[in-house]
């Protein structure tokens, strides 16, 4: 399945047209670190002196403990939607932290506990079996959490990369809807229990505070938003069209679609209402502008989810959220504007292809495909081109390497002899973001004109 | 892998760094020990400053000894030090036949202030509900679950010492 996502953070141009509150991804890390260094002086205030192996031990379990229910609102907050973040730190960022964040939460989860059984044990004298069974039978909600760091470990594991190889994408997400349940059994104990917590009724406020607006903005932004669009746009799947072998246009029509101010280089979250698609809500990027009443997406097929886009029939009901994302004419800063796409990346350049002002001569389309057959829409930007006066380039065959290669700085100045002077709009699969990036950067493109996103599978 | 190495050493120091600043100084005792003592042996509940300083908590049944007093029939029995999850705490009674007629804290320990607020309140009222009770037989302070039990297993060993039920 094809996700177009957004990598680069700038505050731009809100969906609704004016500026808009965002939060750039430095200071949304700073905020994090801020609230752990809080969880952490919430330990500190409480806490004295210690003594030996048991305090050490049991100390050590706290502070991971905190840390771990603090890390686990955060990695919620991060999958919020809340488009303070969508569009301030971008949702490909927000989905590699929240990746990164969880293997860290889950490790944080486990090393808590086995630090508390052990400091247990010391200080009370008994094996770590006995402390165990006495921990998690007599101490209250203890039993809960045990079943809730379990569960985190089994999600951990389905999540990781190897197994998420193996695994279809619909169990892994279903297996990922678990960490709800896994959060709400843990939460009891950490009241119950914890020494932070049990005789300091302002901390428990605060935490409950933390918890509760989380789940607020979770149920605001991925619950009543979509609803809610739903009930006024009544999205509909007009048309169904085959671009090439393996890559399908969808056109969506429904009411009051221009209020949505959707502009080209957005994506929305898409939500076919059949029986096999209905759970996934996928991030397709817009592959033309807007028309009135009429949104198209260009889709490749790879897994399960997009290959059923092409069974979609016209009438089908969709939900979608959005618009999302910032990779907009909003980012441009200077008249000439190059636009770089790999593969299925062409779509939200195809659209800004159409719509970013500019005077004949002062757009340029690269397209980079390894074979001709991976090249889609080419009479539409072929169209668009001798339309606009805008120039384009298809640069066909495998990666090369160092100069060889097609987006080296060499190929490419021969390609725009004043490339240095250009905006550049790079999308596209990974490696291909990866050579373009060190081909423009070598070439003298300040990285502030690299605008770029990244589509992930 | 560079960034987990990263971010699992820079946890691992991070809490150890926290752990070992927190392991200058001494335990927190509670000041001046608080007793009280029957109002028909001497003139109501006081007060005594029996401040005993430890700078590591005893091992759990290390404490187990008797001292006689020199009253004639009165005797003092010093109970097992319990550590808790939040303290050691050791009490003495003093007995004269089957009676209890003073009950002292010997050790009361918190590792964190908390704790320590938390023992200051339940102490007198443990010490009360002892006299009162005339046994270890005592409602838990509410609050205090874990410096209730401490306390009643260090007077329970005291009071077998003493051959009271």
């Amino acid at each position: 399945m094809t996700a177009t996502m957004h990598v680069r953070a700038q505050p731009g141009m809100s969906p609704a047209g004016g500026a808009s509150l965002s939060v750039r991804p430095g200071a949304a890390l700073a905020a994090i670190g801020v609230g752990a260094l809080a969880v952490v002086a919430l330990w500190w205030q409480d806490t004295f002196v210690l003594h030996g192996l048991a305090d050490w031990l049991t100390n050590a379990g706290r502070i991971t403990g905190l840390l771990a229910g603090y890390a686990v609102v955060v990695l919620l907050a991060l999958m919020s939607r809340a488009p303070v973040l969508e569009r301030g730190v971008g949702t490909d960022r927000l989905a590699r932290w929240h990746a990164m964040g969880g293997r860290y939460t889950v490790s944080l989860a486990v090393a808590h506990t086995l630090l508390i059984i052990w400091g247990y044990a010391v200080s009370a004298h008994t094996n770590v079996v006995h402390q165990t069974a006495t921990l998690v039978l007599s101490y209250p909600d203890v039993l809960m959490a045990t079943v809730s760091v379990l569960m985190l470990v089994g999600i951990g594991a389905a999540s990781a990369r190897a197994a998420r190889r193996r695994l279809r994408y619909e169990t892994w997400h279903f297996i990922h809807l678990y960490t709800y349940l896994a959060i709400a059994l843990a939460f009891s104990h950490q009241f119950s229990t914890g020494a932070d917590f049990r005789n300091n009724a302002q901390a428990r406020w605060l935490w409950s505070a933390l918890y509760v607006f989380v789940a607020v903005v979770l149920l605001w932004y991925r619950f009543l938003t979509p609803v809610r669009a739903a009930v006024r746009h009544r999205m509909r799947v007009v048309e169904v069209r085959p671009e090439s072998r393996d890559t399908v246009s969808v056109y969506v029509t429904g009411r009051h679609l221009d209020a949505l101010r959707a502009e080209a280089g957005q994506f929305f979250r898409w939500r076919f209402l059949t029986h096999s698609l209905w759970w996934a809500a996928n991030p397709y990027s817009l592959s033309a502008a807007p028309r009135p009443g009429l949104l198209r997406i260009t889709v490749k097929i790879i897994g399960g989810h997009s290959a059923a886009l092409r069974a979609l029939t016209p009438g089908t009901r969709v939900l979608a959220e959005g618009p999302y994302g910032s990779f907009t004419a909003g980012r441009r800063r200077g008249p000439k504007v190059l636009l770089l796409a790999g593969g299925v990346g062409i779509t939200p350049l195809r659209a800004l292809f159409e719509t970013l002002p500019a005077t004949p001569g002062d757009l340029t389309l690269v397209y980079r495909a390894n074979t001709p057959s991976d090249l889609v829409l080419r009479d539409e930007l072929d169209g668009i081109a001798s339309e606009r006066g805008a120039r384009v380039h298809y640069l066909i065959g495998p990666p090369g390497h160092g100069r060889n290669d097609h987006l080296s700085a060499t190929r490419l100045k021969r390609l725009i002899p004043d490339l240095v002077g250009h905006e550049v709009y790079l999308c596209g699969p990974e490696g291909m973001m990866a050579a373009a990036q060190a081909g423009l950067r070598e070439a003298g493109v300040p990285r502030r004109h690299i605008h770029q996103e990244s589509f992930t599978f | 892998m560079k960034r987990v190495l990263l971010s699992v050493t820079g946890t691992v120091l991070g809490v150890v760094a926290l752990l070992s600043f927190k392991s200058h100084g001494q335990a927190v005792i509670g000041g001046a020990l608080p007793s009280a003592t029957l109002p028909a042996a001497a003139g109501g509940a006081t007060s005594s400053g029996a401040s005993q300083s430890t700078s590591a908590p005893p091992t759990p049944g290390a404490g187990t000894r008797a001292t006689s007093t020199a009253a004639s029939a009165t005797k003092t029995y010093l109970g097992t030090a319990v550590q808790t999850q939040y303290g050691v705490v050791q009490v003495k009674v003093t007995v004269a036949g089957t009676k209890i007629t003073n009950v002292a804290f010997a050790q009361l320990t918190a590792f964190d202030g908390r704790s320590q607020e938390i023992n200051s309140q339940a102490a007198p009222i443990l010490l009360q509900e002892t006299l009162s009770a005339q046994s270890a037989q005592i409602d838990t302070v509410s609050g205090a679950s874990y410096t209730t039990d401490g306390y009643v297993q260090s007077l329970q060993s005291a009071l077998d010492q003493a051959g009271i039920q």
